[in-house]
């Protein structure tokens, strides 16, 4: 690729918001900071942990997730459940993208 | 707890609200010490395991702005086009009366040339610096106060493109043009013979400087006057082009650079006539301080009219 920096520019642009959308799925089975860092890593959602971080929060804020503090083990951990609400979002947001991979296919020609 | 860790908590929780530091700091070290030990059972000591964790998660202040949903930009695309505009719109409006007062004021107060100049571009700087300085400041207010945005995003249409200056309107404006310099020029001519004074031997004291007449310096001005006629004529008829341009700029140039030295060097009020009507003593300083604006007025305005040509073109 002639230039490796628009490259990932594009990639990240086509990416941005996948990740809100990887959360919702994902943390319908409560789970903490690093280790939602590590499984979306392992997920092929690979995300900051200064966004990911904020982003969990900010997630939190628009009731899309609820979360409680686990204290019973030695290190006291903030776990994060997706929300009524969240799920709701998360079907639109899954059903909007299965519309856009099958207009990519017709795109493409293999409709 | 480490206390390179306590300093980048400490760095992030800083640029935090009081309310939200708790909650955040809690998680923020649970985080940190997850990723070190994480690293550690990889091998690895915890010093450098703990540096490369905070390294990873990258600057503190970063962190804290997206904690606090705070924009790292100092004014974004949402007021990005107000901001130009209302900046634009102050510099281009403000410096020139800014200069032109001073300019007046200085000369009213017959400081030497330069001293006239230099405060006069003086106040012009420190006006656009104040005027770029707050509107900024405002803008980047408003960009994180979303209450402050009274009005809501206007939708543009094309009503707003700005309007080719009429040919109706340009013709009027060269009519108006040629009756003035008519005018003035009837003035000029009429002055040694026609007058409110007269002297002891019931002759006409004109009210412009005789040496103007004795000289034939009269003429000069009133070839300025037919040649910026000329200029605004061609400026109507031929389409914009540099020559033209250049040409219709150097003659009000010339005009109010003549202008402004006649006034300065008295050789433009006639002082027997000023004596003779009772006028006080500060008449003709007065005339000529407004004169010199006036020709100050002029140049702006050419050289703002250029930029403007060649801006549309």
């Amino acid at each position: 690729m002639a230039d490796d920096e628009l490259l990932a520019t594009h990639l990240q642009e086509l990416r941005r918001g996948t990740v809100v959308l990887a959360c919702l799925l994902v943390l319908t089975e409560a789970n903490y900071g690093y280790a939602l860092l590590d499984l979306l890593g392992a997920r092929g959602f690979a995300v900051d942990a200064n966004t990911l971080y904020p982003l969990l929060r900010r997630l939190e804020k628009q009731g899309l997730l609820t979360s409680d503090w686990n204290t019973d083990e030695a290190r006291p951990r903030k776990f994060y459940r997706t929300s009524e609400a969240g799920v709701a979002l998360a079907g639109i947001l899954s059903h909007d993208w299965d519309q856009l991979d099958t207009a990519l296919r017709i795109l493409k020609g293999e409709s | 707890m480490s206390t390179l860790t306590d300093r980048y908590v400490q760095a992030t929780l800083r640029r935090l609200p009081a309310r939200q530091r708790t909650d955040i700091e809690r998680e923020l070290r649970a985080s940190i010490a997850d990723a070190v030990d994480d690293r550690v059972e990889d091998g690895g000591d915890t010093a450098a395991a703990e540096v490369a964790a905070l390294t990873h998660l990258g600057d503190p202040a970063r962190l804290a702005a997206g904690y606090a949903d705070r924009p790292l930009q100092l004014i974004g695309p949402a007021v990005f086009l107000d901001y130009t505009r209302m900046l634009t719109t102050l510099l281009v409006s403000v410096v020139p009366v800014v200069a032109a007062v001073v300019a007046f004021l200085r000369a009213v107060d017959q400081a030497p040339w330069l001293t006239v100049v230099g405060d006069s571009l003086g106040a012009a700087v420190t006006t656009a610096v104040h005027i770029a300085v707050w509107t900024t400041v405002l803008y980047a207010v408003i960009e994180r106060t979303p209450a402050l945005r009274l009005t809501p995003d206007r939708p543009w249409t094309p009503d707003a493109l700005p309007e080719p200056p009429s040919r109706r309107a340009r013709w009027g404006e060269l009519v108006a043009e040629t009756v003035i310099l008519v005018l003035v020029t009837a003035f000029i001519l009429l002055s040694p013979v026609v007058s409110t004074e007269h002297d002891a031997d019931g002759d006409p004291i004109g009210v412009l400087s005789p040496w103007l007449f004795d000289t034939g310096f009269v003429w000069v001005f009133i070839a300025l006057g037919v040649a910026s006629l000329g200029a605004s004529f061609s400026r109507y008829y031929l389409s914009w082009s540099l020559p033209v341009a250049i040409a219709g700029s150097v003659v009000p140039v010339t005009g109010a650079a003549v202008l402004g030295w006649a006034a300065a060097t008295d050789h433009l009020l006639n002082p027997a006539f000023v004596a003779a009507a009772g006028w006080p003593d500060g008449t003709g300083t007065w005339l000529t301080a407004g004169l010199i604006a006036l020709a100050g007025w002029t140049l702006l305005q050419t050289i703002i009219d250029a930029f403007a040509h060649s801006r549309r073109s």
